[in-house]
């Protein structure tokens, strides 16, 4: 039998239970990338249901469907011209207004809707009841009630696709129709649209064309400006939307966004039933307690270092065991290879390409693996917003706010995630200041240095103050880049989620398909990295190199020349920095503790200052391009060779060695 | 019907403007109706499509420590808004509960 072919798109606002959804259809036959040019999430999943091979496609999750940000455009640009043959919008049961603000949305793309009412235990423990049936007509569409966590109700949902998909059910999609005022200007505006510009009204709906231009849509505006006829479309648009202006005495936007607020109102209401007057739950109480003005700052302190805690004893315990596993291997394979190939493809091999493997697994996973899962978790329960609540003022004072918290601490754990987590905030310029921020945050590799010569030889005091004074660093910095960027800060808007009981599946699929993100960028570079150092390393080019940087290294920063090697090699393996250290003072008939402590804290600080090594400036130039990468890194090398300098200077007036 | 009551409730926005505030002006637990946003399109816009559109009643549900972001509920949400954004939403105090 020849299988058909659908293709349906999950939408929805964030916070609505969309990825668990997602998860439940494709479970982990997902494909996770970018969208093409844009630095936005991609998610898709094959689906196999009743004789149709379904693609599902999980759109960002967004807020509404303007142009504020590029998930924003990227759903729209996906459901207008790709046209899936069905969107499933996923509505939060308890908070209905204002997804239906959302669903509005969809309509007016004229897409195929079907509507996923999620959550509805959630609703009904808030004491809310929707009438599916009055919502179903109401929208003219399909209505499924789901809690998806549980998966209840998503074999309904999919046989609704299909009854839908085989002309079963009939779609009878609400118009959404404005106050007589707007509702003449945006027919007028389309009219004029199909007759000047009928190509583009063949991509996009005329209506919702004419109503985004309404609104002052730049993304919109700018589609036209590359028509000829554009630029009188464009006029007449601003002349409509400026007598809008002039009738309300509100921008055009907040005109429309009122209307459509309206009508979502009255469409809840009349569908919301409310059974009982809502009880303080444990969830509330959580909420008050989490984001209490005294208590809410130990318990952030205290979820952070268990945080840490547990990445670092449990990364311990799994580098331990799978040291000694690939340890083993590698003598194996090491004797297998040398009994036929030459000496020095076997060193070329091992070294570079299997070591380069090893550690990437023995060294980064162990970190990231745990990482991820206590990620999702704090995701997933709703603790990280409460995070960002209680530190969006010590934010502001770098020109970010309180959502910059979450970039910055994953920046303990790896600078990888990190860039990528600067994606939460809004404009780019937020984006460029959160990710400037986060790479000067020692991430686990820098932490095995520092805690491995500093902590181990010179005290713990000495380790903390070396964090102490990256704190104080990234804030002065984050201040001076403040003020050196153009453009005005943006403050905090962000929806506070309630707390939520997390799925176990749910974590462990989210901490899968990062793991798998993780593992394309970082390993290859870093088996690449590996295998760059080997070859250096057997043609004899790297006594060359440090020849070339010890004046730098011995003259500026008071180090041994050998401290060249791992200084150059950081930037490609930084988790290796300390054994290469070792390795290179070796040769040199040393040992790490014959290293003083100033020299140590010097070491230590370059390190932690200099690069972010090269997965992650690989993963900035994906974030943030090609030019930005590279003010990165340069401003970074610099500071660390200044700092480095300064402080081979000044540590001895403070301290006694 | 909803549309007329807004109206009516724009016109008495003009008329008087005395008793209305910024949003950080409010104590926990105390509500308002929104008159309106002021600041940069692009703010205003973005607080319109998260549900602040003139009208709407807001209710403060808590101030963060140190000078930080206010959490208010509008719409059945819950929205943390920085205080220099709460600052820029002026609402009209409803000194009892109301149930409107």
């Amino acid at each position: 039998m020849a299988e058909r072919q659908l293709t349906i798109a999950l939408a929805g606002n964030a916070n609505v239970g969309k990825s668990v959804i997602f998860n439940q259809l494709t479970g982990l036959n997902q494909v996770v990338g970018n969208w093409p040019g844009k630095t936005v999430e991609r998610a898709e999943g094959p689906l196999f249901f009743k004789g149709y091979k379904i693609r599902v496609i999980d759109l960002p999750g967004i807020y509404s469907l303007s142009t504020f940000s590029m998930e924003e455009i990227v759903s729209r640009d996906y459901i207008a011209v790709e046209k899936p043959d069905i969107i499933i919008n996923i509505v939060d049961a308890s908070a209905l207004e204002r997804n239906l603000y959302f669903t509005l949305q969809l309509l007016e793309l004229e897409a195929s809707i079907i509507v996923d009412l999620n959550q509805v235990d959630f609703a009904a423990k808030k004491g809310i009841r929707i009438d599916v049936e009055r919502l179903s007509e109401a929208l003219g569409l399909p209505v499924v009630p789901t809690v998806a966590i549980t998966g209840s109700g998503i074999n309904e949902m999919l046989s609704t696709v299909i009854a839908v998909i085989s002309g079963e059910e009939e779609l009878k999609p609400l118009k959404v129709e404005y106050g007589k005022e707007i509702e003449e200007r945006v027919k007028a505006l389309e009219k004029l649209l199909r007759d000047k510009l009928p190509e583009v009204c063949m991509v996009y709906p005329a209506r919702w064309i004419a109503v985004k231009l309404l609104e002052r849509d730049i993304d919109v505006s700018g589609k036209l400006k590359n028509y000829e006829a554009g630029k009188g479309v464009l006029e007449y648009a601003e002349k409509l939307a400026a007598e809008l202006e002039k009738i309300h005495g509100e921008p055009s936007p907040v005109v429309m966004a009122s209307e459509r607020y309206g009508l979502a109102n009255k469409i809840a209401k009349d569908v919301t039933i409310v059974e009982a007057p809502p009880r303080i739950s444990l969830e509330q109480k959580l909420d008050a307690i989490t984001t209490h003005k005294v208590f809410g700052y130990p318990i952030l302190v205290a979820v952070v270092a268990s945080t840490f805690a547990l990445i670092f004893v449990g990364g311990d315990f799994l580098i331990a065991g799978l040291g000694f596993l690939f340890d083993n291997l590698l003598f194996f394979v090491e004797g297998v290879l040398s009994s036929f190939l030459p000496e020095i493809a076997v060193e070329l091999i091992n070294k570079g390409i299997l070591n380069g493997v090893v550690a990437g697994i023995t060294i980064a996973l162990p970190y990231i693996v745990p990482f991820y899962i206590i990620l999702a978790l704090l995701e997933d329960s709703g603790y990280l917003p409460r995070a960002a609540f209680l530190m969006d003022n010590l934010m502001h004072k770098i020109g970010l706010h309180g959502k910059a918290f979450i970039p910055l601490m994953l920046g303990y754990g790896c600078s990888v995630p990190a860039c990528i987590g600067c994606r939460i905030m809004e404009t780019e310029r937020e984006r460029f200041l959160a990710g400037f921020v986060v790479v000067l945050i020692p991430c686990a590799a820098r932490t095995v240095i520092i805690l491995g010569l500093v902590g181990r030889f010179v005290g713990l005091h000495a380790a903390l103050a070396l964090y102490a004074f990256d704190l104080v660093l990234v804030f002065g910095l984050g201040r001076i880049a403040f003020n050196a960027l153009p453009g005005e800060p943006v403050g905090l808007i962000m929806e506070m989620p309630p707390y939520k009981k997390p799925s176990m599946k749910n974590i462990l699929m989210k901490t899968w398909s990062r793991t798998k993100d993780f593992i394309y960028i970082a390993l290859p570079i870093i088996v690449a990295g590996s295998v760059i150092i080997t070859v250096l390393d057997l043609s004899g080019f790297m006594d060359y190199m440090v020849d070339v940087v010890s004046p730098l290294t011995s003259g500026w920063l008071g180090l041994p020349a050998a401290t060249s090697i791992p200084l150059i090699f950081g930037i490609l393996r930084k988790e290796l920095a300390i054994i290469l250290l070792e390795d290179a003072l070796l040769l040199q008939g040393m040992a790490l503790q014959d290293l003083t402590a100033i020299e140590m804290i010097v070491f230590s600080l370059v390190t932690m200052i200099y690069i972010p090594c090269i997965a992650t400036i690989a993963a900035c130039v994906r974030e943030f391009g090609w030019r930005k990468a590279l003010a990165i890194t340069v401003i970074d090398v610099a500071l660390a060779l200044f700092l480095g300098g300064l402080a081979y200077r000044l540590l001895p007036l403070v301290m006694v060695t | 019907m909803r549309r007329g009551n807004k109206r009516i409730s724009k016109e008495d926005n003009l008329r008087n403007l005395d008793d209305v505030v910024p949003l950080t002006s409010l104590r926990e637990r105390e509500t308002g109706v929104v008159v309106h946003a002021v600041g940069g399109f692009g703010l205003v816009r973005r607080l319109a499509e998260m549900g602040l559109t003139p009208g709407v009643e807001v209710k403060v549900l808590r101030t963060g420590p140190f000078r930080g972001p206010f959490e208010i509920e509008v719409r059945g949400v819950a929205l943390a808004l920085g205080r220099g954004v709460a600052s820029r939403v002026f609402v009209r105090p409803l000194r009892s509960e109301s149930n409107g």
